[in-house]
């Protein structure tokens, strides 16, 4: 872009004196506009003029860095390893096919099924294991607002009288529900298990972490039990009840006391609405343990559901998840194919520019202003 | 305190108004009541002095305030939309939030409002507490006190220089004659004295405790009339003191006169106000969208767990559910309509009055006057001028009239050394007259100068400018003349009856004497000594007849008193002679003369003098033997008056008086019948003939020109004749010598006359006149009336769909309310033109810079403003909002924290709208006026067009969805949440919007780096702040801790940057266009970045 500081023909600010000229009769003063810079619309300015040829280094300038970080973007997506397997069970050959079809949210014995899988590639680092829903809109307006924030950060009264938005998850009976709300009333409950196939044919169950995959600040500010000396969860819940659809209370969904109650990491992970109908959700994080072994070899692998989630009713599926991960998140070539073309199309443009810069830049104002 | 019955009050209440409301007054005065308690008054149901122009009261300001605003369509639409928010079904987050805007766009129209009224408040103060002379009956004497005390029944006493406190019946003066002389440039503007008469009655004591005024005089008791009333705001002048009784205090006939300034619209807010309509058609369209939602539960094969029934545990059908989606849509898109657009558009005018009030080129240091602009919103209609229409007298030209030629008994003297003079002054000092004129004063100088007598008034006039209207006043004396004067001098000095038999000194005398000026002195308090000839000051009503009495003046016939019994004038020879008047015949328009009856002091004679416009004196004429010349000095530009005399004979004049007494008499037509009389006498008349210049303004030529190249119709309607007008025409430019003139008593220029015009405006061949008309560069039309000056101007306006702007100085208030802009010039007529304007000035030069400047200016801000702010909001969220909706069931959801939407529009992104409104800058001052082309792009449809309007629009569709689909593909199926997915989005939009009004910025002073950099430090520091300091202070939406994760991410930053480059790669189109097909405004940047005089140079050799 031109830059030209310059002053209109010279002025540099003037001082008002002059307005005090002729003012001579004490209280007969003279209406003559100060003579200022800013009143008389002289303030010194920078004027650019979007033409070719001052355009023309933004445009390759914007051509070479984006090409480089689309490039860098693409590969680091492209490291990524990422694995997903769908297990709703739609089909009738799909291993969770009769539990898709026997569900119902109160039965009482849960339904399992094991999905075989087999990884083609061992996973070197930390291992991220997400559980995937789709049409499943987290962001309906009205099931956006089914929450009670200040009940979720430990709030008693809030505890015993459920915030009106909960309606009609806000009482069950004569009871307050804990938490309230059509949020954490469909709150995700499969479990997920894994199992490693060894060729020598043991089975070996995957350990998986159930901490550390929620926001830090959602686990320690935002969230929290009520009753905070008191670590007896059984105890501050007492006079609550548990969502319609849960079949245990919020106090009994770990047995450590650090993620149990409100600050459940699994809870807290579904209470952050997802922002599209299709999404995941941090489930597990498998950590790497040796420096020798991938944290998962490449092999055969089974995929133990406790089956207890329904996705009939809007056509959901259901996936799981594995991925490693880098600095830019899951795996997305988008960023690095969008940074790689607009960075070209910005360098052609550049080019394009140039030519014409060429062509038209030395024909000054000589044009006429046209009548 | 005394405690009053409810029923006394009531009482006193009805017979108040009863007492107002009477046809006829009966007024008493206070003396004899003094001390009384109130309800003892007798004039107690009258209103006190005490004016209040205040429309609140600090009680009721905001009902009223409120009142007021809720007239404005817009404010009752977006109140509905805020109370759409507080119905259940739509599922509002927090209905009181959506409260938060309008409250703050009342709230600051209010502080405007509350300001404006303080305002009002602070300067009725003053004038309350204006210290006045009120007697006393305790204190024997004129007691100090207040305006605000002044009550019906007063007698107030006023010295010189005061300004008469309310509305006062004249009873005493201390001018001997018992004459007030008064100014009403408060009132009316014009600066000359009026003399106002003693009500011949008793001195003002406590005697005087009844007092009748009567409208009709009668035989016995003293009328009262206009004659003897001190208007409130007049200025006393040339008396010492006088003494009147109040009449009226707060109904004075100026309070009753003076209304509000009015209310226009302009063409671009008309242009808005469509435009808001489309985008509320837009919007419907938009939350039809509502009905997808129907589509969408019906495809849903179960009830799923997202689907949140109402409390009752019961879902709505799909179908209501359908339509209360489409009223939530309402209030979620309802930003679609810019809420602060109209408070932005009255801030940004606002401004620019700010700048050209200031402009210092715009100030005129004689009479130290600013522009004023009357109608605070219509500053951009400035920029869109095509029509100027335009009077002659007073506009163009100075209105200063100068004696140049005149033509004695069939012989002219052309007095060649006037013209001189007044070319050199031209030449030499255009700017510096008046220093030149004082320098004359000195004794050597005007001998040096060969007789050159001039007055110093009009040098000093402007230092005290309260006493005299600035007038041109120099003459310098023909030698022929003066040689033929001087022969009859002596030759009439030996033999003294047959002096004033010479026409020459005849002529002079008539100059002199047929005149109604009033003779001042500078100093008032040495009014009664014996004043030097040249500290005399002359007040008269017309320019004209002061400049012919200064011409009689130079040739050393002095006007050195009037009243109204005589006048008193001195001869060169340095005899005082003092003619009785026996009667004056006061100008009339239908008669267009007036005429003085004196008798001669020395022959006895009974001498008519009369003066009149030539037509109106050659039919008395028998011989019309100067028409000649009088249609040589029309040639020339000059106005021409012809003088005659005629001697009345003693039974004629009494035989005369008795029928103009009884006409005088007469209670019925009097008018009528006493112009009868005058048109009686005023036949067989000797010719005197004279001409006039009037001047024309400094620099007109050069505007007209300038206004013409910038593609504006000058049309210059006068009352003149043709010849007269056409002349001037030349001389100021609007014709050329190379224009074909048609005239029609054209291809290029058209001159036409009043009754010629009358013609052509009638209804079959008006579509032919203005066609013609079009293709003239200028018209001229002559000897036409207000009435047909009015109908002209509303004939083009109507029929040509243009833009008028009508310039006057006088009095052509029709012609100034019949065109979109009025413009008034405070010269040296009456004012009324200027009340009535939209614009004052004081100089035509002024209009250039005016309109090719600031009209281009105020026009190309708002402009551009306004279309930027539609596009800012339809790009910000709008549509932001309405891509969600396809993922999120069409259940309108938002991705933003509904404080955040209400800080974006309100905070974030309005001030540098309303800067870019108020200081951008295109082109330079010095370009606009050098290369007044450029004030064409902004006529007819401008740059606020419906074009540009949609391809705002367009361009804000194609921004949205690369802000809205970049974020949506790159977190597509991935773990993030509503918020974190929104914020970048934000950051995006924000960045856009402003990048876009930064490439839309044509100069970048600290005024604008502050303010750019200052929205996105707010934004930043705000949100932040925003979202770590509430936990759960804001349910059920809850931002906390978002921006800190987002900014601790490196994808937000790729993802903005990726958003914000590619959403404004359109503007490549831009730099394409501006390369290879710059338009005339960029060409005129482009002329701004050369230095000053390679620049002046290039538009030289350009024009040439």
């Amino acid at each position: 872009m031109a830059s030209s500081y310059k002053d209109e023909d010279g002025h540099i600010t003037v001082s008002g004196s002059g307005a005090a000229a002729g003012a001579g009769g004490g209280s007969l003063r003279s209406k003559k506009p100060e003579n200022t810079a800013f009143k008389q619309q002289r303030l010194p300015a920078w004027q650019p003029i979007l033409t070719a040829g001052t355009v023309l280094p933004a445009f390759f300038i914007i051509g070479l860095m984006f090409i480089p970080i689309g490039i860098g973007l693409y590969v680091t997506s492209n490291n990524i390893k990422e694995f997903e397997i769908d297990y709703t069970g739609v089909e009738m050959s799909s291993p969770c096919f009769t539990c898709a079809q026997n569900f119902s949210w109160n039965g009482t014995k849960p339904c399992t099924c094991s999905v075989p899988f087999h990884l083609d590639q061992p996973y070197e680092s930390n291992v991220f294991m997400y559980y995937g829903l789709s049409n499943f809109y987290q962001n309906h307006r009205r099931y956006v607002k089914s929450r009670d924030d200040s009940q979720l950060n430990g709030n008693e009264e809030s505890l015993r009288k459920p915030s009106k938005e909960c309606e009609p998850y806000a009482k069950h009976g004569n009871k307050p529900i804990a938490p309230c709300g059509a949020i954490a009333n469909s709150m995700f409950n499969d479990s997920l298990e894994l199992i490693y196939n060894d060729p020598n044919g043991t089975k070996v169950q995957i350990p998986l972490t159930a901490t550390g995959i929620a926001w830090w600040t959602d686990k320690h500010v935002k969230f929290r039990n009520p009753g905070a000396e008191n670590t007896n969860l059984t105890v501050v819940f007492q006079g609550t009840t548990q969502p319609v659809n849960w079949r245990r209370p919020v106090f009994q969904l770990d047995s450590d006391p650090d993620n149990n109650g409100f600050i459940n990491e699994d809870f807290i992970v579904w209470m952050r609405t997802a922002a599209l109908p299709t999404f995941r959700k941090l489930y597990r994080i498998i950590q790497r343990r040796s420096n020798v072994h991938p944290t998962l070899p490449r092999g055969n692998y089974t995929l133990e559901v406790v089956y207890n989630y329904p996705v009939r009713s809007f056509e959901g599926r259901k996936r799981m998840i594995l991925s490693t991960i880098s600095w830019m998140g899951g795996k997305n070539p988008f960023l690095g194919i969008a940074y790689i073309s607009v960075g070209s199309v910005c360098f052609l443009l550049g080019v394009v520019l140039l030519i014409i810069h060429h062509k038209y830049g030395n024909r000054n104002n000589a044009a006429e202003i046209s009548h | 305190m005394t405690w009053r019955s409810p029923l006394a009050l009531v009482r006193d209440a009805l017979q108040g108004q009863r007492a107002r409301e009477r046809e006829l007054r009966s007024l008493v005065s206070n003396l004899l009541y003094e001390g009384l308690e109130k309800t003892k008054q007798p004039n107690r149901f009258f209103l006190s002095n005490a004016i209040k122009t205040t429309k609140y009261s600090l009680l009721l300001f905001l009902p009223m305030n409120l009142y007021e605003q809720f007239h404005r369509f817009a404010n009752l639409y977006f109140v509905g939309i805020a109370i759409l928010n507080f119905i259940p079904v739509v599922n509002a987050f927090q209905p009181e939030v959506a409260l938060i805007p309008i409250c703050v766009i009342l709230l600051l129209t209010a502080l405007k409002d509350g300001w404006e009224d303080f305002r009002r408040y602070q300067s009725d103060r003053k004038v309350n507490n204006t210290p006045c002379f009120i007697y006393s009956r305790r204190e024997k004497q004129y007691m100090e006190r207040r305006w605000k005390d002044v009550r019906v029944g007063d007698f107030v006493r006023v010295v010189s220089n005061e300004i008469v406190p309310a509305d006062l019946l004249l009873l005493y003066s201390s001018n001997p004659n018992g004459v007030c002389h008064i100014e009403t440039a408060n009132l009316d503007g014009e600066t000359n004295l009026k003399q106002r008469t003693v009500v011949v009655c008793e001195r003002p004591n406590n005697n005087l405790n009844h007092f009748k005024c009567f409208e009709k005089p009668d035989k016995d008791k003293v009328g009262a009339s206009i004659e003897s009333l001190l208007l409130r705001g007049c200025t006393v002048r040339n008396t010492n003191h006088a003494v009147g009784f109040v009449v009226y205090a707060h109904e004075t006939k100026s309070m009753l006169n003076s209304n509000g300034s009015r209310y226009k619209r302009s063409k671009l807010e008309r242009k808005l106000n469509v435009d808001v309509f489309f985008c509320l058609l837009l919007l419907f369209t938009m939350c039809l969208i509502g009905a997808f939602h129907y589509l969408w539960l019906e495809s849903l094969p179960g009830v799923p767990s997202f689907l949140v029934p109402d409390s009752n545990g019961h879902l709505d059908v799909p179908s209501l559910e359908s339509f209360y989606m489409f009223i939530t849509m309402i209030i979620l898109l309802q930003i679609l309509i810019p809420i602060s657009l109209y408070v932005s558009v009255e801030l940004v005018k606002v401004g620019q009055i700010f700048f050209i009030t200031n402009d210092i080129d715009l100030y005129d240091e004689e009479t130290d006057n600013r522009v004023q602009c009357r109608a605070l919103n219509i500053t951009e209609d400035l920029g869109q001028i095509e029509y100027i229409f335009s009077d002659k007298t007073g506009t163009l030209t100075e209105n200063k009239m100068v004696f140049r030629r005149c033509s004695v008994m069939g012989t002219e003297y052309p007095h060649k050394e006037n013209e001189e003079v007044i070319f050199n002054q031209h030449q030499q000092l255009p700017r510096t007259r008046w220093s030149l004129e004082s320098e004359g004063i000195s004794p050597a100088d005007t001998q040096q100068h060969g007789r050159r007598r001039k007055s110093k008034v009009a040098a000093n006039a402007h230092s005290d400018v309260a006493f005299s209207s600035p007038l041109e006043t120099e003459v310098i004396p023909d030698q022929k003349l003066l040689q033929q004067i001087s022969r009859a001098e002596s030759s009439g000095g030996r033999r003294d009856g047959n002096r004033n038999f010479d026409p020459h000194l005849d002529f002079f005398l008539a100059l002199a004497i047929c005149n109604t000026v009033v003779v001042s002195m500078e100093n008032a308090h040495r009014q009664r000594t014996i004043a030097e000839a040249e500290e005399l000051c002359y007040e008269a009503e017309s320019p004209d007849e002061a400049a012919l009495v200064y011409a009689a003046r130079a040739y050393g016939f002095i006007l050195l008193a009037r009243t109204p019994d005589s006048v008193t004038v001195r001869l060169p020879s340095g005899e005082d002679l003092v003619f009785e008047v026996l009667d004056t015949l006061t100008f009339d328009s239908n008669r267009k003369r007036m005429s003085v009856l004196v008798r001669h002091p020395v022959t006895k004679d009974y001498v008519l003098y009369t003066k009149g416009a030539d037509y109106s004196i050659m039919e008395l004429l028998g011989t019309p033997y100067a028409q000649y010349h009088l249609d040589c000095y029309a040639k020339d530009g000059l106005r021409t008056l012809c003088i005659t005399k005629k001697v009345v004979s003693e039974s004629t004049y009494q035989s005369w008086l008795g029928e103009r007494k009884r006409a005088q008499a007469a209670m019925e037509c009097r008018e009528e019948l006493i112009m009868r009389t005058a048109v009686q006498l005023e036949t067989n008349l000797t010719l005197l003939a004279t001409g006039i210049e009037d001047r024309l303004q400094e620099n007109v030529p050069d505007s007209i020109v300038a206004l013409r190249e910038a593609g504006i119709h000058v049309w210059v309607l006068t009352g003149d004749k043709p010849e007269t007008a056409v002349n001037i025409g030349y001389a100021c430019r609007l014709l050329e010598e190379e224009d074909l003139v048609i005239n029609m008593s054209c291809k290029n220029k058209l001159v036409i006359d009043g009754n010629t015009l009358d013609i052509a405006m009638s209804p079959d061949l008006q579509q032919r006149f203005i066609e013609l008309t079009k293709h003239c560069r200028s018209v001229l039309c002559c000897r036409v009336t207000p009435l047909q000056k009015s109908a002209v101007v509303k004939l083009v306006r109507d029929k040509l769909k243009v833009m008028t702007l009508a310039v006057d100085g006088a009095n052509d208030v029709n012609m100034i309310q019949a065109a979109d802009i009025g413009i008034g010039i405070s010269g040296q007529e009456g004012m009324q033109a200027v009340m009535a304007s939209d614009f004052a000035i004081s100089r035509f030069k002024h209009l250039k810079k005016l309109i090719l400047v600031h009209g281009h200016w105020c026009y190309t801000r708002l402009a551009n403003m306004i279309i930027y702010f539609f596009y800012k909001n339809v790009q910000a969220y709008v549509n932001l909002l309405f891509w969600y909706q396809f993922f999120c069931g069409f259940t309108a959801t938002t991705m933003f924290d509904y404080w955040q939407m209400i800080f974006f529009n309100l905070f974030f992104t309005s001030t540098p709208p309303i800067m870019f409104g108020i200081f951008d800058k295109d082109v330079s001052v010095e370009v606009l006026q050098g290369v007044p082309e450029l004030y064409r792009t902004g006529q007819r449809k401008g740059e606020y067009n419906f074009l540009t309007f949609w391809i705002s629009i367009l361009d804000a569709f194609y921004q949205s969805l690369v802000c809205f689909f970049i974020p949506y593909l790159a977190y597509q199926d991935s773990d993030v949440d509503l918020f974190t997915f929104g914020m970048p989005l934000n950051t995006a939009a924000l960045f856009t919007i402003l990048l876009h009004l930064a490439i839309e910025i044509k100069s970048w002073t600290l005024v604008h780096w502050a303010i750019m950099l200052g929205s996105v430090a707010l934004y930043f520091v705000v949100t932040l702040a925003y979202t770590a300091g509430c936990v759960t202070c804001n349910p059920p939406s809850n931002p906390y801790w978002i921006l800190q994760s987002q900014m601790a991410d490196p994808m937000f930053y790729l993802i903005v940057t990726l958003c914000t480059v590619v959403a404004l790669l359109p503007y490549t189109f831009h730099v394409l266009k501006n390369s290879v097909a710059p338009s005339p405004l960029l060409q005129g940047r482009q002329l701004d970045r050369m230095d000053p005089s390679t620049r002046d140079q290039w538009i030289k050799e350009w024009r040439g």
